[in-house]
């Protein structure tokens, strides 16, 4: 949905680099917590003493690296737009398989396949459930105006303000 | 909270509704791949017949409750 509603492209890469950094630390710090809680000895204080550390150490850690990720694959994907000059479902999945073989780069040919394929197949669903999720919103929420049937009118025009509140 | 009425009606989603949307997104998109990546792993570690239905079931859950909560979270910064 958010995939054709995005930034105009060099901006993208920033935008998404931002993004993905404060999706992994958020995330990071709800599973680091609770990991941490369940990790510590017994004891309230203890337990929120290492709740505590664990977020502090891993989630800016799990941000960092959903940051690399993300900034990595919005920058394949402006150059796969800049080159084929459209923009497509495939450019997300190359630039998916493609993040994924460069930051396993370091690991050999076979880790470099193996780290590619999936996320060649993770951007391959995530597109698809954005396309078949815009299909099915289309056609269960029909655009048309809706409220014509309805006898009150509204106070005021409100063109100019509606947007503030989402 | 007012609900956002454009012109056109009410076609934007509110927060929430954004944010369980993209649970529910993450949730399927975590599931089909934990289907997928944990078929192979529990293959390579040699469980066979009902076994390996349980770990792929487990995997699959894992995975989904996994990319659903960080779809949820990245819907919910956006809006």
């Amino acid at each position: 949905m958010e995939e054709y509603a995005r930034e105009p492209c060099p901006w993208r890469i920033v935008d998404d680099c931002g993004g993905a950094f404060t999706m992994g630390a958020i995330g990071g710090g709800i599973f680091q917590a609770v990991k941490g809680f369940r990790n510590s000895p017994a004891g309230l204080n203890h337990r929120l003493r290492g709740s505590l550390t664990a977020v502090r150490t891993r989630a800016p850690q799990l941000g960092g690296s959903f940051a690399v990720w993300g900034g990595l694959f919005s920058t394949i994907d402006c150059g796969l737009v800049k080159i084929r000059g459209k923009e497509d479902p495939w450019n997300s999945i190359t630039s998916g398989a493609m993040t994924g073989a460069i930051l396993a780069a370091r690991n050999g040919p076979v880790a470099m396949m193996g780290s590619a394929a999936m996320g060649g197949i993770l951007l391959a669903l995530i597109e698809g459930a954005g396309i078949l999720l815009t299909r099915f919103a289309s056609s269960q929420f029909p655009t048309g105006p809706k409220f014509a049937e309805e006898p009150t009118p509204m106070p005021t025009p409100s063109f100019g303000d509606y947007r503030q509140y989402q | 909270m007012p609900v956002a009425v454009g012109p056109y009606g009410q076609t934007q989603p509110n927060c929430f509704d954004r944010v369980k949307m993209g649970f529910m997104m993450g949730f399927a998109v975590g599931m089909a791949a934990g289907a997928m990546f944990g078929t192979f792993s529990c293959l390579r570690v040699g469980m066979r017949g009902r076994e390996l239905m349980g770990g792929v079931g487990k995997t699959m859950m894992q995975s989904g409750g996994t990319f659903g909560t960080f779809m949820a979270i990245g819907m919910g910064i956006r809006c």
